[in-house]
């Protein structure tokens, strides 16, 4: 409830808000539409504040959107490992710009009497809330590093479920916390745009690019319909009015679309009886389904010891998968000295599972952001996005009997003196409840 | 041709005694609202002297106005659509308030509200900004009457043409003289805060050739106050918008001046409407400097040529409006007598304000103050003068000392000329040399007397005739309804709020 209310509920309100309001706010009080500049009180500090702060942070959207618009040749771009950390490293140092000037700019309002004549409680919230979000960002490129890759298969296609109004949180349920509070950020800054001096972004003159340099406005109506000459330029009124039609006719699709999806967030559309049954059929097959799965997975857990395998069926190759306590995936692999290793499939970077054969170097690759694992140490290889090694399970090795012969707990200790040799192959290796994390 | 009416001025500067009469004028009008306080859209200036704000005639600094390239292409010095990248979030060419001048009033509820103790209460003056205590450093017209002060004076911009010994000269102690200059938007032809604006804000309006800010449009980028070279518009810090005389439209329009004009206690104020091409304005705006103050007159449409006439009528300017501009005093005092000259023509904008220069501190020490003519040539005290000509040229002829020289010539004739009705020290064909000489005839001489000395209202303010009713035939809302609001009419109150 709590995902669906941040990665559905609040992107809709956010969107419906930046629309409506970035259009509301033009019609209604265009005098205020504009971030209100204070270079006239005070302007050292703010040549390295703002050109630090706008430099960055639009290296930083710059390198945001070819993962957003073109996924798939972004990822095959940034397979190439030298320009991937080009662009990594490249997002790393205009982030620390952007914290610079976001200081830079926080302190002098904060400072100077002048400006707090000019600063408003939203104006230093924005600023917080901005250096808070680059914070985070920062701390993902270097904590969940390759965000330029992975972004492509989770935030890219959560973004378009929610613009194309499907929205499927799938993608980023089951991300790092960081990555939740830099997405649920996001929607939160964009949400204060129409409401804050971040409205000067719609504000770029493009206009002024194409129109002559000088510009004659008439008053009254008679010299109007006799304007031929190319230095005049008619009233931009009637074009405003235009212009605002269409935004506004484009800006009412688009909200109609949003509030639509936030109605039907609270309010479930009526359904039919025949449909409702269906509903309540597919609803009841699934919650049986949940509740085998359930069930199972309480026996499970109930167990002392749960089977993995026979001894003489385990490889020194290929890893065979079997499920944890936890429900994750696991593998085990026969070792060299004839003994089991346990280790856990769930890769440490963001929870793919893990693939099962060993490359000649002994280690097993996580095939998502290209992450391997020595299955000796559980250490990932230099570099690697994961940093944190695999853990490894405890197991015992049970006879015929159910006799415990020899058992091994998750730190690598050895309880039971028998000689490896003389153990029989065909002895069954369980995962114990009591090695459980 | 593509004829169009301007309002355009005249300041006689021999006329001014630099009393700020105007200036407070304005600013009870205009510019005494929060955000505006600093803001003088008409100040009076002591030439040599920095100016408000400081150095504003420094284009080294400021980068305003135009400049034609190496191809000939009129272009603006730095706030040009190429540059806008560069200082799209950042502009280094912008004055701060440093520049102009930390406004400031007194306590004055201080004297009332004391408590009772031994001391007389005082009003400390306080900032209007942060409403805080301040020393008070620099104010409006801190240079004021302040000629020959290291600080000020030997600063002018105008003063770099000057030679170190004329430098010297100027400034020797009971030599020192000077000249008051005020100045208002000059409501340009070809205006630099115009083609600068990258909102649009900035217009010209047709009829009249005012320029104005639309306040709702305006984006705050500021480019406009970088790009006027005479740095009269002006950044509300408090509405984050500019703002710039008005030349009083909502005055014109009910047929009075403006109030600078209205109440200035010398009378040296001329309006009146002049026609020009605006087909021409360009390619005389490249003219080389030394007749760039030639080739702007040349932009001018002569009022009474029946082919400037009928072009006229074609673009809709109406009778009324053709008849005010054959009445105008501007266009007796700039093309016919070619005594008013364009203040700073180098900056390219085609001001509409012309100023007669000063006579008065040229004449003063010549012949240790006494007042005779024993050579035969009688304009020798010319080049004497205690503000030398290079000065005077620097300020209205873009270097060029003929049409300093010229126009010195006939203002020094035509005193010759008056006083000899008087007086009889010179005979008349003396003065008939004389006034042959500065290519005048007895006739011309007595018009340029009437209308510098004894004019009434009527012939120094030739308004444009425009009606009320039209100017707002336009579909504004009713401007009744926002009184009190803001003197610049605007429908909303300026409260940015967010």
């Amino acid at each position: 409830m709590m995902n669906q209310m941040f990665f559905v509920g609040l992107p809709y309100l956010a969107l419906f808000l930046l629309v409506a309001g970035s259009i509301l706010r033009y019609v209604w009080n265009p005098f205020s539409y504009s971030a209100l500049s204070s270079q006239f009180l005070e302007k050292n500090a703010l040549l390295w504040g703002t050109l630090s702060w706008h430099i960055g942070i639009l290296i930083i959207l710059l390198g945001h959107l070819p993962a957003f618009l073109v996924p798939e040749l972004w990822k095959s771009l940034t397979s190439n490992f030298v320009f991937l950390l080009t662009v990594e490293t490249v997002g790393v140092m205009a982030s620390i710009l952007c914290i610079a000037g976001l200081i830079i700019l926080i302190v002098r309002r904060v400072v100077s009497g002048k400006l707090q004549q000019v600063t408003t409680v939203i104006d230093i919230l924005l600023l917080v809330l901005i250096l808070l979000q680059v914070v985070i960002g920062l701390s993902m490129a270097l904590m969940h590093r390759w965000g330029a890759v992975w972004s492509t298969g989770t935030t890219t296609p959560y973004l378009w479920s929610i613009l194309t109004f499907r929205p499927d949180i799938s993608y980023i349920e089951e991300m790092p916390l960081l990555v939740q509070a830099h997405i649920v950020m996001a929607w939160i800054i964009l949400m204060l745009v129409p409401f804050s001096r971040l409205v000067h972004i719609f504000s770029f003159p493009f206009q002024y690019f194409f129109r002559p340099p000088q510009k004659v406005v008439w008053v009254s109506e008679r010299r109007k319909e006799h304007d031929d000459s190319l230095v005049v330029v008619q009233e931009s009124r009637r074009d405003f009015v235009k212009g605002a039609l269409g935004l506004s006719v484009a800006g009412a699709l688009l909200s109609v679309g949003v509030l639509d999806k936030l109605a039907g967030f609270f309010y479930k559309p009526e359904v039919s009886v025949e449909e409702e049954s269906k509903l309540l059929e597919q609803k009841l097959k699934r919650l049986e389904q949940t509740a085998e799965e359930r069930t199972y997975q309480l026996e499970r857990m109930k167990k002392e010891f749960i089977y993995v395998s026979r001894l003489n069926q385990l490889d020194i190759e290929k890893g065979k998968y079997f499920i944890d306590y936890l429900m994750r995936p696991a593998l085990a692999f026969l070792g060299k000295d004839g003994l089991p290793i346990l280790i856990s499939a769930k890769c440490t970077h963001l929870g793919c599972t893990v693939g099962s054969e060993l490359d000649n170097q002994g280690r097993i690759l996580c095939p998502c952001h290209v992450s391997y694992f020595n299955i000796n140490t559980g250490m990932p290889n230099q570099g690697a996005p994961a940093l944190d090694p695999l853990p490894h399970l405890g197991w015992v090795i049970m006879n015929a009997n159910n006799e415990i012969i020899l058992e091994q707990d998750p730190s690598g200790k050895r309880y039971g003196n028998v000689n490896v040799s003389s153990i029989d192959k065909s002895n069954r290796v369980f995962i114990a409840k009591k090695h459980k994390e | 041709m593509d004829v169009r009416a301007q309002t355009a001025m005249v300041f006689h500067l021999d006329k001014c005694i630099g009393c700020h009469t105007c200036s407070v004028a304005c600013k009870n009008i205009w510019t005494d609202r929060p955000g505006a306080e600093y803001m003088w859209w008409n100040n009076v200036e002591t030439k040599p002297g920095t100016g408000y704000p400081t150095l504003w005639e420094d284009q080294v600094n400021y980068k305003g106005g135009w400049e034609v390239t190496d191809k000939r292409e009129l272009k603006l010095k730095s706030q040009n659509k190429k540059n806008f990248w560069l200082k799209m979030f950042y502009n280094p060419n912008q004055p701060t308030l440093d520049d102009y001048y930390e406004p400031w009033t007194y306590e004055y509820k201080h004297l009332t509200d004391a408590k009772l103790g031994d001391d007389q209460p005082t009003a400390r003056p306080i900032s209007q900004i942060t409403g805080e205590p301040i020393d008070i450093e620099a104010g409006p017209n801190w240079d004021d009457d302040l000629s020959g002060s290291p600080i000020y004076a030997e600063n002018d911009p105008n003063l770099s043409q000057l030679s170190e010994d004329e430098k010297r000269m100027l400034f020797e102690i009971e030599s020192i003289s000077m000249m008051y200059l005020p100045r208002i938007c000059n409501h340009c032809a070809n205006p630099s805060c115009v083609a600068a604006c990258p909102s649009g804000a900035l217009y010209k309006r047709g009829e009249d050739g005012i320029v104005l800010v639309n306040q709702d449009v305006c984006r705050g980028w500021r480019n406009c106050v970088a790009a006027c070279p005479y740095k009269k518009i002006y950044f509300n810090w408090k509405t984050g918008k500019s703002e710039k005389c008005i030349l009083c439209y909502p005055r014109i329009e009910t047929g009075q001046p403006p109030a600078c004009f209205h109440s200035c206690v010398g009378r040296i104020r001329y309006m009146g409407v002049l026609l020009y091409d605006a087909d021409r304005v360009e390619e005389a705006m490249k003219a080389p400097l030394n007749s760039l103050v030639e080739s702007q007159r040349s932009v001018l449409l002569d009022p009474f040529d029946p082919e400037v006439i009928k072009g006229a009528k074609e673009n809709n300017i109406s009778p009324e409006m053709i008849d005010s501009a054959q009445n105008s005093p501007v266009w007796n005092y700039v093309m016919k007598w070619k005594l008013a000259l364009p203040l700073h023509p180098e900056f390219r904008t085609l001001p509409m304000l012309y100023y007669v220069p000063p006579l008065l501190p040229v004449m003063g020490k010549i012949g240790d103050g006494i007042y005779e003519h024993k050579t035969e040539d009688f304009f020798a005290s010319i080049e004497q003068a205690r503000l030398p000509m290079k000065f005077l040229a620097s300020l209205f002829s873009a270097g060029n000392l003929n049409e300093i020289r010229s126009v010195m010539k006939k203002l020094l004739a035509i005193r010759h000329f008056k006083r000899a009705e008087s007086r009889k020290e010179l005979g008349s064909d003396k003065i008939r040399k004389i006034l042959h000489e500065s290519r005048m005839d007895p006739e011309e001489a007595e018009a340029i007397y009437q209308l510098t000395s004894c004019p009434g209202p009527y012939e120094r303010f030739v308004l444009p005739p425009l009606q009320r009713e039209e100017a707002m035939e336009g579909g504004e809302e009713c401007p009744e309804s926002c009184k009190g609001s803001c003197g610049l009419g605007d429908v909303q109150t300026p409260k940015r709020g967010l």
